[in-house]
């Protein structure tokens, strides 16, 4: 298992064990994480499950995925340059301790 | 494993004239039933209904027999799934953004709404589904696509004829006929404003499909606008119709929405108790089991959002309207490849424009006669009139 904290837009910070395989966004629902919808279930269509990656961690999740920029340009809030859509950000053993951050609104 | 049970009792009438008894009693007894009446097996558990949509490889939206295809005269993008999907859902994407909305259109809208209230009587019942939630919606939709020079009227028959066809499950070819005439007015609409996009480009729908770098085919941006049309009118009414229903049936949520300015939550809250997409087929690519049933490769499923949202294992006294439950996740914009494509449009225009702004304008409105407001719809749905009285 690895630990993925969730910090929202008000500070309040969400930590919880995730299995890796799984990715951010499903590992928010599953753990009833707010701020995170994920509505179109991780097909890269609804931007609903933005997040921004610590900057810490960014190496480690690697870079954007084809059609995730074009997707971003779909989210609520601003994006920056460590914008994510958390649904394609997959969990491996070494993201143990990764830190997402959450925008204010997603939809 | 056995065949998904047989339900010959359920008739098509029936599920358009009131389809939720029906869905609580599949969702209790048959959550996965064949439906002859609808030619498909129906799924009316959330879990299930998740479950299709979001495994596009498994079950395909290339429906065979959809009468789709006939009533827009084109393979729509609804009916196709991976890469050609996404390259002719992504051409038009960019004018449904949270951001254009907020930067270039509030305003637009805004105005539009308080110019159509301007309208109205003070005083008098008026039925705000004829004055207002259709031809709203219809007058923000020329905007967002670019199609001006049509008027509401052209724009909500269209999308009203294209509902139909798309729902002719009986193939009748009075309807295919009517939907033909509309695609021919549509089609010389479309190729007019295109022409005047080419030279005045702006943020509107077909403005980026014409001025594409590397445009989708002509056929695909008229189908495109096609599904806009047909997705963009009847969705916002419908939704705007029943939370104004909800609100003024249930006045002291409707107080409380006032207080914490929720209409964002009310909003969820309308389209999770009537999702107006109430449901949308599949396909299954392979031979499957679900909820215990064999579905062979082929076989056609009909996913029901519809019941999916009053899902009892996911919400409590899923029947009726709260607009403050603790969570309300629920799948009116369905889910996977095919999630609504207008529905952060939607959130904005009908949950933060539209309904504050009808409700400000006449706080004191009534709905002096509930039972006087009247439901329809099986694939589509919600309320065909709404006489308030407004003050």
């Amino acid at each position: 298992m690895v630990k993925v904290t969730y910090v929202a837009a008000d500070g309040t910070r969400t930590t919880v064990d995730a299995a890796p395989g799984s990715n951010v966004m499903q590992t928010a629902l599953d753990n009833d994480v707010d701020g995170i919808v994920g509505e179109c279930g991780g097909a890269m269509m609804c931007a609903t499950c933005h997040c921004y990656v610590d900057d810490d961690w960014t190496e480690k999740t690697g870079e954007r995925h084809d059609g995730e920029d074009d997707m971003l340009d779909c989210a609520a809030d601003e994006v920056k340059e460590t914008s994510r859509l958390s649904c394609q950000i997959k969990l491996t053993e070494d993201m143990d301790g990764l830190i997402v951050h959450l925008p204010e609104e997603q939809a | 494993m056995p065949l998904a049970p047989v339900d010959e009792s359920v008739m098509i009438k029936d599920l358009v004239l009131d389809p939720y008894p029906i869905y609580r009693r599949m969702r209790a007894e048959t959550p996965v039933v064949r439906v002859p009446s609808v030619n498909r097996t129906l799924l009316t558990k959330a879990e299930f209904t998740k479950m299709v949509k979001d495994d596009a490889e498994l079950f395909s939206s290339n429906d065979p027999e959809s009468p789709m295809h006939p009533a827009f005269r084109a393979h729509t993008l609804m009916r196709k799934d991976g890469d050609e999907h996404r390259r002719e859902r992504m051409a038009m994407q960019k004018a449904f953004t949270p951001k254009i909305i907020k930067t270039n259109w509030a305003q637009v809208y805004r105005d539009i709404t308080a110019e159509y209230l301007d309208r109205l009587p003070r005083g008098e019942t008026v039925d705000l589904y004829q004055e207002i939630c259709g031809p709203v919606s219809a007058r923000i939709l020329i905007h967002i696509l670019g199609l001006h020079g049509a008027s509401d009227e052209d724009m909500m028959r269209w999308s009203q004829q294209l509902i139909d066809g798309a729902g002719n499950f009986g193939w009748d070819p009075d309807l295919f006929a009517i939907t033909d005439r509309a695609n021919q007015e549509m089609n010389v609409l479309i190729a007019d404003c295109a022409e005047r996009l080419r030279a005045e480009p702006d943020d509107s729908a077909l403005s980026l499909m014409v001025n594409a770098a590397d445009p989708i085919p002509w056929s695909q941006v008229e189908a495109n606008i096609k599904i806009a049309i047909g997705g963009g009118i009847n969705e916002p009414r419908d939704a705007m119709a029943t939370i104004i229903y909800g609100l003024l049936t249930n006045p002291e949520q409707l107080e409380e929405v006032r207080r914490q300015e929720a209409w964002g939550a009310a909003f969820e809250e309308g389209v999770r108790w009537v999702a107006p997409i109430q449901c949308s087929s599949r396909v299954a690519m392979d031979d499957i089991q679900i909820g215990g049933c064999d579905i062979a490769k082929g076989d056609i499923l009909m996913t029901v959002q519809a019941s999916a949202n009053r899902d009892e294992d996911l919400y409590e006294d899923s029947e009726n309207f709260h607009v403050f439950r603790d969570k309300n996740v629920h799948q009116a914009f369905g889910s996977g490849p095919h999630h609504c494509a207008g529905a952060h449009i939607a959130r904005r225009t009908v949950g933060e424009i539209m309904m504050p702004a009808l409700f400000e304008r006449f706080p004191n409105m009534t709905l002096p006669d509930p039972e006087a407001v009247k439901w329809r719809g099986f694939g589509f749905r919600g309320p065909i009139n709404m006489p308030v009285t407004l003050n």
